[in-house]
């Protein structure tokens, strides 16, 4: 018995053509020899360790963050996700036609890796769940006459929880999604009722182990786009804005437990959403009809391989990584095994922003012209309202060539390859004081990285189906 | 051997491949061009279905995209990307042409279906 499997693709009518051969070669062989380059170059002190924050002077910093502007985000983010739940639970079940899914999906999911690496991490002022948390721990405060108590969150438990709901959140637009069986994903009807849950079971672990400590943690978004803050130069400190050294702020942020899992799943997640129209779909298809085979449903056989192979992918990124740090390991000077895999994890977050960045870029580009035409002027995709006269507007697909795409889909990852290099060589030349055994533990990670950058390419030159 | 002539020797041979690599995939001509779609395609629809699969077509850009559907169920031919809609009658057909002037990889669906019926490439 033999069935073709559903496509997924939620939203956009439009799929990147693959990557040509050509552009392939050269841009693998660019890897390989800058990756060679970078060797022989290599700086001998760390100069990213330290962020060397400074605040910004001026008042117009200060009432970019001051208790009044932060309500007001607050505000702005519990209307946008009450309207969004709104649209999903009550608007058209056609996903391109409501407002939800895109906005949920395309600008928030992909919007705010963008912004959080050029402006740092504004999650955390729109952050509708920590307002809410916020507004609630100030009004038990004032009415208690004392600050709320919590629990004390486990220090092992670390930001596993957030790794874990990176995955849900894929899980649920690229499997579930499109276990329907039709060319359309993921319903609004679930996106509403998702963020709901997530809503409340978000509220609940605020109010257990309090706002800031779920926040750090817990939190998926709050996590996730923190993650790719920690790159940029923008940083609040003590409650004032300030600017640091580019990428110095990645090295602090893997010393919590579970942190590199939360860069693993976030290169996981892209890499099977780009792999599994492409380079697994055989795979899929033969697991998926021996499941069949095997008396499964048909939806159920298609969640389950899905699953598997996503969790396969996580398996195997993790595996490529800790292959390197175990090779690393072995180099005379280093510290100990469990010190260099939490240590080399923010080395990742490049590559993982590159993956985003290569697998979305046009997605992102053509879903933003919805979001703010149609789905804007008729949220709940009715047909009936036309609140901004943008109704009828439409995705103009001409706005990118295919030749454009290409070059900042293989541009990303080159970049992206880059600076993982730079944090990885950095990190070495702090952990090892002899610059000798510091460019010998980074042939295991230049391994690491060549194989991302290059299974990354990989998946882009693979045809879409 | 010292360490800088290991690295001379891994340089070079980092170099050989990466020209190997250029050298092998660029003869290797799998941009699609050339391989282009032509004359009028006829999908067929039977109980709702496209025969033979889901049809595909690939063209360059600017070229004329010909198609033609036979369906044995009414439902609306829609062309996405390009967002085309024709209606199409139980037992009847509808012809679609229309320049291919966007590139990437589009669907054509029966809509009230979501039955995917054409696959469409154009290439640059």
């Amino acid at each position: 018995m033999s069935f073709l499997l559903p496509v997924a693709h939620a939203l956009v009518a439009r799929k990147d053509l693959p990557v040509p051969a050509w552009l392939f070669a050269w841009a693998a062989s660019i890897v390989l020899i800058v990756s060679f380059f970078a060797l022989s170059v290599g700086w001998r002190t760390p100069r990213f360790e330290q962020d060397r924050w400074r605040p910004l002077a001026g008042g117009l910093w200060r009432v970019l963050i001051s208790l009044p502007a932060q309500i007001v985000y607050g505000l702005v983010s519990v209307f946008l996700l009450g309207f969004a739940i709104y649209a999903g639970l009550n608007g058209t079940e056609a996903p391109d036609r409501n407002f939800s899914l895109t906005f949920l999906y395309v600008t928030v999911w992909l919007g705010f890796p963008v912004l959080s690496v050029f402006l740092g991490d504004v999650f955390r002022a729109f952050n509708p769940w920590r307002a809410v948390g916020r507004a609630f721990g100030g009004a038990f405060t004032a009415l208690a006459g004392q600050r709320p108590t919590h629990l004390r969150y486990p220090e092992w438990l670390g930001r596993w929880p957030a790794a874990i709901g990176l995955l849900a959140v894929v899980w649920l637009e690229i499997v579930y999604g499109a276990s329907g069986g039709v060319a359309v994903g993921l319903e609004p009807h679930a996106v509403g009722l998702a963020a709901l849950f997530y809503s409340i079971y978000t509220l609940a672990m605020m109010a257990l182990f309090g706002v800031e400590q779920w926040c750090r943690t817990g939190e998926i978004f709050s996590v996730y786009f923190g993650m790719f803050s920690r790159l940029g130069c923008f940083a609040v400190e003590n409650g004032r804005l300030g600017v640091r050294r580019a990428l110095a702020g990645a090295t602090t942020w893997a010393t919590v437990p579970g942190s590199a899992a939360v860069v693993i799943a976030s290169i996981a997640s892209t890499s099977f959403d780009g792999a599994q129209d492409g380079a697994f779909k055989n795979a899929l298809e033969t697991t998926f009809n021996h499941l069949v085979d095997a008396g499964i449903g048909l939806t159920s056989a298609f969640r389950l391989t899905d699953t598997i192979f996503m969790l396969l992918t996580f398996a195997g990124v993790a595996l490529v990584y800790l292959i390197g740090v175990r090779g690393m390991a072995g180099v005379p000077g280093a510290p100990s095994f469990a010190k260099l895999r939490s240590g080399f994890a923010h080395t990742l977050i490049p590559i993982a922003f590159a993956y985003l960045v290569a697998h979305y870029f046009s997605l992102f580009v053509f879903q933003e012209q919805a979001q703010f035409t149609y789905l804007l002027s008729d949220p709940l995709g009715t047909g009936t309202t036309n609140l901004f006269g943008t109704a009828s507007s439409g995705i103009d697909f001409h706005a990118l060539s295919a030749n454009a795409i290409w070059y900042v889909q293989v541009g990303s990852l080159v970049i992206g390859h880059v600076i993982g290099l730079t944090l990885a060589h950095d990190r070495a030349t702090a952990y090892w004081g002899d610059y000798r055994q510091a460019s010998r533990s980074q042939y295991w990670m230049l391994a690491v990285m060549v194989a991302f950058t290059c299974f990354g390419l990989y998946l882009l030159s693979v045809a879409n189906g | 051997m010292n360490s800088n002539a290991v690295r001379a020797v891994l340089g070079a041979g980092v170099v050989i491949v990466a020209v190997v690599l250029l050298i092998v995939l660029s003869n290797d001509n799998s941009d699609g061009s050339g391989n282009t779609t032509k004359g009028v395609t006829t999908i067929v629809i039977k109980h709702g279905k496209p025969v033979g699969g889901i049809a595909q077509l690939t063209y360059d850009k600017d070229e004329e995209v010909r198609f033609k559907v036979d369906s044995d169920v009414s439902d609306e031919v829609h062309m996405h990307g390009y967002d085309i809609a024709k209606d199409v009658e139980a037992g009847g057909s509808v012809s679609f042409a229309f320049p291919a002037t966007i590139e990437g990889v589009f669907e054509a669906e029966l809509e009230g279906r979501k039955e995917q019926i054409l696959e469409l490439t154009v290439n640059p």
